[in-house]
């Protein structure tokens, strides 16, 4: 479904990606680890065009972006992006709106949805991430952990393909952590296909399909998660796994 | 230090001692002992009478100039010249800034009553101006007609005796004839040539018009000149010595034809002149010589020949009002006044927000072609004075029009002109604080809803100008407080909102402290609330976001 293609980025004289090639397929669970600035978010922004890139291509489901390419960029991202969605560090909730129009906001303005068909569906998505009785507060009221799981409600109500999770629980102590990585896990299990950045080796453990770990702006190892983690080819993965646990 | 204090403490009784004698004893002696006669007028439009040389423009010429050193020198002592705002300078002589007033000041009987008025050392007369290619005015009888159901309006200096007459005319002949009132004649007569705020035509003192004529090559005389008068020298009252030595010296000017002299250089000697009165009676009128000429068709506006003639309109309203009485008899006008200042706010601020906004969405998210223009505008409008952009969209805006679209009469009425002004001025400053409070906006709200598929547009339009909006309420009701009060600019091109309206009617009644109190609490009657509203919402909103 996700195709990066020999992906450069620069800043620069920098290279911080460089020459990354990896695919996701419908429903899959893909997790990106590895040490901190080794390109995982940057990896992950550049597929929904929050960062733009120098070489090589992208496809999602047959839209295509190509590096340097600013021209036809617009058109292709708004394709794009309604396909994948993005649960954020920061949650960024939109904070003049109740947990309920931050929901429904994007369903009624981009997919011209009605406000009851709206609604209903955002009732159903909050009560599923354990948010419905909060529908009515304001984000700024809430715990982080339970403004990441209406984040997550947020994304699901555009009924993406995939979603793309940039360090969700980097921001959470370790209580509200767990809430998160149980709706992230239910989420996983139900099919919807994911790519993860994230340093929780638990949760790659529990429900990935495939690990990539990224160093210094390179994918050096791939595979299933048993094999990633009990057999690291890599003498990197291995301190990397090492340090991590 | 306890001998410096008392002696500190001696000093200054002495010097308040000092002054209270002044304050007493009549004002010639003080020019002497200072050694200069301090004398106003306003230079600013002012042919033929005080205005920079063209050779030198540091130097002062006219012939008020010259007179003011006839009578200077007659005391025995330099003039010295002291610049002030025409329809302001009686309140620098009040104030006690300068001695006497010598700039075209008509001889009327309010006048008398409340200044020291010398003998007239020159006799004007009117003259009505009207555009060339306007075939509808050949004489003052057609002011009378209304040809396009609508009043004639006239421009006119603000308090001369132009106004008094124009005014007395309309009632006279049982019509409306409005008035648009300059700080400067030629402001006047510029609104008058080109047509500006429907002004059809421009009511004018003779040697004014003579003096500036060549400047408005559109403009043309209608009839012959009326309203004849005199001007004469403004003092305080209580300056009677100064007053006779006043007199003294344009006597012996008239006599010895230095004063006609004078007149000459300027182009203003005529045998009206050899008209005038010489006498000063003891009420502070004068027995002139001239005759109310109305069988040859020339009319005398107001002129000492009928003494203590008390018919006019500006006599009965100048008798000299305090107290309650003022406040229950003009309050009413402050208080119309005071709708305009509202109504200029509400109508200026809203536009200025939505230019300013504008703006700031340019010069933050436009490409280079939209955003270097945004931020010109800006620059330009924040760094030029709001007096000067009235200016430029009264009278510049539609002469370029003309220029650009021959044939076409356009004008912009003084009030939208104001508005215009207002918005123009204060969007720069609205930009400012939406660019501000645009940036403040966390960049994770764009990507948030840029990831949820909304447009650069719609996420501006629903995610960032609202929480924007939040921000910059605050800073934006200061603004509108700050415009509020800036209203009063507006006076400039004729727009009479309060304070322009206090000053009339304070200067037609006396009442300054008065009025003024009245003035001072109609602004905070109406700003006060604007205050507690802005913390409302700021508290308000404060409450949602955070």
């Amino acid at each position: 479904m996700i195709t990066l293609n020999g992906i450069v980025k620069r800043y620069g004289s920098q290279e911080v990606l460089r020459g990354v090639t990896m695919s996701v397929a419908r429903g899959e669970v893909c997790v990106l680890l590895g040490p901190s600035g080794g390109g995982k978010s940057t990896l992950l922004r550049t597929i929904n065009g929050l960062e733009t890139f120098d070489e090589g291509s992208i496809d999602v489901s047959g839209t295509q972006l190509i590096g340097g390419d600013i021209v036809s960029r617009e058109a292709a991202l708004l394709k794009i992006r309604r396909k994948v969605g993005m649960v954020f560090q920061q949650f960024n909730l939109f904070p003049h709106r109740t947990v309920l129009e931050n929901v429904i906001e994007a369903p009624m303005q981009v997919l011209k949805q009605s406000r009851e068909q709206a609604v209903g569906k955002a009732k159903e998505l909050l009560a599923r991430v354990g948010m419905l009785e909060k529908s009515n507060a304001r984000p700024t009221s809430l715990s982080g952990g339970q403004q990441q799981r209406v984040a997550i409600a947020r994304t699901l109500a555009m009924q993406p393909e995939a979603i793309l999770f940039d360090e969700p629980t980097s921001a959470l102590d370790p209580n509200t952590t767990a809430e998160v990585i149980s709706v992230m896990q239910d989420l996983a299990k139900g099919g919807q296909g994911m790519i993860v950045v994230t340093h929780g080796m638990k949760f790659a453990r529990s429900v990935a399909h495939t690990v990539h770990i990224l160093h210094s702006g390179a994918i050096i190892e791939s595979g299933p998660p048993e094999q990633v983690f009990d057999n690291p080819r890599q003498e990197i993965t291995r301190g990397f796994l090492m340090e991590a646990n | 230090m306890r001998q410096f204090l008392s002696l500190l403490l001696g000093l200054s009784i002495g010097i308040i001692l000092d002054v209270s004698a002044f304050g007493q004893d009549d004002s010639l002696r003080a020019i002497q002992s200072k050694g200069a006669l301090v004398w106003g007028a306003d230079q600013e439009g002012g042919g033929p009478f005080v205005f920079p040389d063209e050779n030198d423009p540091n130097k002062l010429v006219g012939f008020e100039v010259e007179l003011a050193e006839l009578i200077a020198s007659h005391i025995g002592v330099p003039a010295q010249f002291a610049q002030g705002q025409w329809d302001k300078l009686p309140d620098l002589l009040d104030r006690g800034d300068i001695d006497i007033v010598l700039n075209g000041f008509e001889w009327n009987s309010g006048r008398a009553e409340r200044y020291g008025t010398s003998i007239p050392y020159y006799i004007y007369e009117l003259q009505l101006l009207a555009r060339k290619d306007d075939e509808s005015i050949q004489s003052w009888d057609d002011l009378i007609t209304q040809p396009a159901g609508q009043p004639r309006k006239m421009s006119l200096l603000g308090g001369a005796a132009a106004e008094d007459f124009t005014a007395a005319f309309a009632a006279e002949h049982n019509t409306t004839i409005e008035l648009a009132l300059f700080d400067g004649v030629t402001d006047a007569m510029r609104a008058a040539e080109l047509g500006t705020d429907r002004i059809d035509g421009n009511v004018q003192d003779l040697p004014i018009w003579n003096f500036y004529r060549k400047d408005f090559p559109n403009l043309k005389p209608v009839g012959p000149p009326v309203g004849r008068g005199f001007y004469v020298a403004l003092l305080r009252k209580s300056d009677r010595q100064l007053l006779d030595s006043v007199n003294e010296a344009i006597n012996a000017g008239l006599r010895d034809g230095r004063l006609r002299t004078i007149f000459e250089r300027y182009g203003m000697w005529n045998e009206v002149q050899a008209l005038r009165a010489l006498e000063t009676s003891a009420d502070g009128g004068f027995r002139g010589l001239v005759k109310a000429e109305e069988s040859n068709g020339t009319r005398t506006a107001e002129s000492g020949s009928e003494t203590n003639a008390t018919n006019t309109p500006e006599l009965s309203s100048s008798q000299s009002l305090h107290g309650l009485k003022v406040i229950t008899q003009r309050g009413w006008f402050l208080v119309k006044a005071a709708m305009m200042t509202v109504l200029l706010s509400i109508t200026a601020m809203p536009l200025a927000v939505l230019i300013g906004l504008l703006m700031a969405l340019m010069k933050l998210y436009g490409k280079w072609f939209v955003s270097i223009p945004a931020t010109c505008y800006v620059e330009l409008v924040r760094g030029t004075p709001l007096i000067l952009q009235l200016y430029v969209i009264y009278f510049l805006v539609p002469e370029v029009l003309k220029y650009l679209f021959p044939g076409t009469h356009f004008s912009i009425s003084a009030f939208w002109s104001a508005v215009a002004g207002l918005a123009i001025n204060y969007s720069a400053y609205e930009a400012e604080i939406y660019r501000a409070g645009l940036q403040s906006i966390p960049k994770g709200q764009m990507e948030a809803a840029l990831s949820l598929g909304m447009t650069r547009n719609l996420a501006l339009r629903r995610i960032i100008i609202p929480q924007a909006t939040r921000i910059v309420i605050p800073p934006v009701t200061n603004d509108f407080i700050a415009l509020f009060k800036d209203t009063a600019v507006c006076s400039v091109i004729t727009v009479v909102e309060l304070s322009k309206e206090y000053y009339i009617q304070a200067r037609n009644t006396g009442a300054i402290v008065e009025l003024g109190l009245l003035s001072a609490f109609l602004y905070l009657a109406m700003s006060y609330p604007l205050s507690l509203l802005a913390g409302r919402l700021e508290r308000r909103l404060g409450k949602e976001s955070r």
